[in-house]
């Protein structure tokens, strides 16, 4: 007993000067990111300015942040060193999944200006444990460079979000670190950091009305996605459809052995797991042949994990317990796609459009992805005038099917050109109207 | 002087004819009930109020679509009990059913009220034709059960005459009770009172003093009725059972007007058409040829007319197909794209409704099993040709199933881990588990919209 405690005693004298040191590098290396972005609501091009955290991890001045700080709606970021210099900054990739972004400061003027920054180190978010002191440092309501202090308060919490980041899904493929440490509207995208100044997190979130729940990425999710992002601008991951459930309280009645199985909620309809025969109520026993074990709701995103880190058409094997029989299954993945299409605006028509997505098509029972969704109209312009609202789906304009964003684009470009009625076909509720859009 | 004619003309209308009136109208009071009935539910018993028009020397009354909540099935409907004006005296009713094409629902009095009821035909008019605008009607109102269904006078003048797309007559003000027959000066039936319309105004309150909109309706007394020719030529339509069937069935659903703009665009002069949103699986519009997408123009080579507003051609299309009868061929002509085709259908008989559907309610699970019907697979877009599971047609309130999570319209797809396939499957069941009081839970893979979910339902 006492020789754990005397090395802890020992160690809290350097700890103080080590934790100065190396909290002050980190200190220096975290940044105010100024984003100014554009929405496509109501009908309208709008902008509007957001403030958001980040942190430098590289000597070439990557920028980790959040997705919901930096994504590719923002039309200028700016980022402010500690040397409260201002420099612009590009987007290198997001990944709303684990709410991340991966920005870069422009060298170029860097060097022309003779700046200098310095980067934080990564500390291991997996050897964290709960009650151990971490500090949020960032952004909090503009007031730039803010440290508060609090504990882990949960290692390994769970929560997915369908709409969390800008609308877009996250959290299905991680689990995330709570603290309580003071996390508030602009900390986003700023680091959870250890005693010593080691970055263990990206603060993300935080709910709100309530006293210091806050949330925050890991590191090893951090670190890995923002590889990936540095290496090809975008996460990659395979989807098979199983919604997942943890099996708590459901083993006895499944009468599975100890530790082993996954409920299958639900199954996507369309999708290859579907496809494949399985169906909601099945149990996932092993992927691969390894045993899953999916009993409690923080252990299903590294099994979602599991499956979205295979290539995308690779083939799993998926054994499955079905009433009293078990069977294996093969699927093969396709790629992960957002429920959320891109977005733009028909200006002449007072019409924002989001392009429909696979996902989304499922989800609403649509026949196939063809389609733009209307996500707002302005007052008093054509799209308005002939009847067209907020959640309807264009299914074609001129009697030709859409396919992607650009045919809408084009027919609008036509129509801007030459103003002439334009005839759309649009579903609500699964009813299908026309209407004409009129100059 | 021209004043002074017109003044006395009215004056010579008014006396001139009102002096019958009270005659007319102590004769013309024969014609009308008030009927009571009860609507058992899983949890409950409530009555209803409504009122009718006799139709014939047997006893045959009309009430008005309204009068029965759809979602409640014949074998809910209970106690019928009819009342003379001015009565509170009843004697027992019989449901008949609902007819499809008028929606009237018709009930028969028992004998003994026979002698004291007098058909609405004895006061047809001699000669066709629609009420001129202006021109005087009145029509009979009766009060609460409280107050003896006591009969009273409305009396206005018409206001203007539509078709929706039954002819329909809106007076200035409220003239009969819904239901209820309506009269011109000489004592003829011209109309019978629809439901109420709506209408809008503006509350101002203490707080709200902007004022927020609301839309008030009388459901005691209506100014609208459908004409004298939208109904005598329909009063022999007295179901043959509750659901009136034979029901001709088409089979294309979300039908949808397009607007005058869409028209003159299509190249469609002076007239309406109907986009078809889809062609439900093994419908007679389906072997037709007929797809989702289609533009509706015409049936049997009559363009669709168009009616104000622009919805009501719905209305008119479905009145088509429930006019005529399973085995009928329709000629529609359809525009796809931008030809035109012509498509004989052969009308089918409707599917199995949802209040035919089978059902059964489990007060210990607190949860009424419903047959899973054609229309179920339809709104649930699933194959219609593999009808399984049993739909949560009811769920109690804090009952077990309710904690567990159960909603209504959920379909129950597997209990215990065992898929059900029918109705009976279920059913059996069910009855195992309301039969076994030792038994702790019940185990139940629900869909839900385009998800499914496990449940557990904790009997103890």
């Amino acid at each position: 007993m006492l020789r754990f405690v005397l090395p802890a005693l020992v160690l809290a004298g350097p700890a103080r000067a080590a934790m100065s040191r190396g909290f002050n590098q980190l200190f220096d290396a975290v940044v105010r990111i100024d984003v100014r972005e554009v929405a496509f609501e109501d009908g309208a091009r709008r902008l509007s300015a957001s403030i958001g955290s980040g942190v430098i991890f590289s000597k070439d001045g990557l920028i980790l942040t959040n997705a919901h700080v930096a994504n590719p709606r923002a039309v200028e970021l700016s980022v402010t060193l500690a040397s409260l210099e201002r420099v612009s900054a590009h987007l290198v990739g997001w990944d709303h999944w684990t709410d991340l972004a991966v920005l870069q400061i422009d060298l170029a003027e860097v060097k022309r200006r003779g700046l200098k920054f310095t980067h934080a180190d990564f500390g291991n978010s997996d050897d964290l444990y709960v009650g151990e002191t971490v500090y949020a440092v960032g952004t909090p309501f503009g007031l730039t460079r803010t440290a508060t202090r609090g504990i882990i308060s949960n290692n390994r919490r769970y929560f997915e979000d369908n709409h969390g980041v800008n609308g877009y899904e996250t959290g299905a493929f991680n689990t995330w670190l709570q603290t309580d440490a003071a996390i508030n509207p602009g900390n986003s995208g700023g680091p959870l950091v250890t005693e010593d100044g080691k970055v263990i997190g990206i603060s993300s979130r935080g709910y709100l009305g309530a006293n210091n729940l806050g949330f925050a990425i890991p590191a090893s999710t951090a670190r890995r996605v923002a590889d990936g992002l540095v290496r090809s601008g975008s996460i990659t991951r395979s989807y098979i459809g199983l919604v997942p459930r943890a099996l708590q309280d459901f083993e006895n009645f499944y009468s599975l052995a100890l530790n082993t199985g996954m409920l299958i909620d639900n199954v996507d309809r369309g999708s290859p797991a579907d496809r494949a025969g399985l169906r909601g109520g099945d149990i996932l026993l092993a992927i691969n042949g390894q045993k899953v074990d999916g009993r409690f709701p923080e252990q299903l995103p590294p099994i979602q994990n599991q499956i979205a880190s295979v290539p995308v058409g690779t083939s799993l094997k998926l054994t499955v317990k079905r009433g009293a029989s078990v069977a294996d299954y093969s699927v093969v993945t396709e790629q992960l796609e957002s429920r959320v299409g891109e977005e733009w605006v028909l200006e002449k028509w007072g019409l924002s459009v989001r392009k429909v997505t696979r996902t989304f098509a499922r989800d609403n029972q649509l026949d196939d992805a063809n389609g733009v969704q209307v996500i707002g109209v302005q007052p008093g312009f054509p799209a308005d005038v002939a009847g067209l609202s907020r959640g309807d789906i264009i299914t074609k304009i001129n009697r030709e099917p859409i396919p992607d964003l650009k045919t809408v684009q084009r027919a609008h470009a036509t129509y801007v050109a030459k103003p002439q009625p334009v005839l759309v076909e649009a579903l609500r509720n699964r009813e299908v109207s026309l209407y004409i859009l009129k100059p | 002087m021209k004043l002074r004619l017109l003044g006395f003309f009215l004056l010579a209308v008014l006396t001139g004819r009102s002096a019958d009136l009270p005659v007319l109208w102590a004769e013309r009071v024969k014609t009308v009930v008030a009927v009571e009935y009860y609507t058992e539910t899983e949890t409950d018993r409530r009555p209803s109020v409504c009122y009718g028009t006799v139709i014939d020397h047997s006893g045959t009354i009309i009430l008005p679509p309204v009068a029965v909540n759809t979602r409640a099935t014949p074998s809910q409907l209970k106690e019928f009990k009819v009342y003379l004006p001015g009565s509170s005296q009843s004697v027992p009713g019989v449901y008949l059913g609902q007819d499809s094409l008028t929606g009237w629902h018709f009930v028969r009095a028992d004998k003994a009220l026979w002698p004291d009821l007098v058909p609405i035909t004895t006061y047809a008019a001699k000669t066709a034709g629609e009420p001129a605008l202006a021109q005087d009607v009145w029509g009979i109102g009766l009060r609460n059960k409280d107050e003896d269904f006591a009969p009273y006078l409305l009396a206005s003048r018409v206001a203007l005459i539509q078709s929706l797309p039954q002819r329909t007559a809106i007076a200035l003000h409220e003239v009969a009770g819904p239901g209820l027959p309506v009269f011109n000066l000489a004592g003829e039936f011209v109309g019978l009172a629809a439901s109420s319309f709506g209408q809008s105004f503006v509350q101002f309150t203490r707080t709200d003093r902007g004022g927020s909109p609301v839309i008030l309706v009388n459901v005691e007394e209506s100014s609208a009725f459908q004409l004298a020719s939208e109904v005598l030529p329909y009063l022999g339509r007295v179901p043959a059972n509750y659901f009136g069937r034979p029901l001709a069935w088409l089979g294309a659903s979300g039908l949808q007007p397009v607007d005058p703009d869409v028209a003159k665009f299509l190249k469609l002069d002076g007239q309406s058409a109907v986009v078809v949103s889809e062609v439900l699986e093994g419908s007679p519009a389906e072997k037709s040829g007929m797809k989702a997408r289609d533009v509706l123009l015409a049936v049997d080579k009559v363009p669709l007319p168009r009616l104000k507003p622009d919805r009501v051609v719905v209305g008119y299309l479905e009145r088509e197909v429930a006019r005529r009868s399973p085995g009928q061929t329709m000629n529609i002509t359809v525009l796809r794209g931008e030809t035109r085709l012509e498509l004989p259908v052969v009308l089918g008989e409707e599917p199995r409704l949802t209040t035919e559907a089978d059902r059964k309610y489990y007060d210990r699970i607190g949860l009424t099993a419903r047959e899973f019907v054609y229309g179920d697979a339809i709104g649930l877009r699933v194959k219609t040709t593999n009808l399984t599971g049993v739909i949560a047609h009811f769920v109690k309130p804090n009952s077990p199933a309710a904690i567990a999570g159960l909603r209504t319209d959920d379909w129950i797809k597997e209990i215990d881990g065992v898929e059900v396939r029918t109705f009976a499957d279920a059913a059996r069941k069910l009855d195992e588990v309301e039969a076994d009081q030792q038994r702790a839970e019940l185990v139940l893979l629900v869909g839900r919209g385009n998800e499914t979910a496990l449940l557990r339902v904790k009997l103890k």
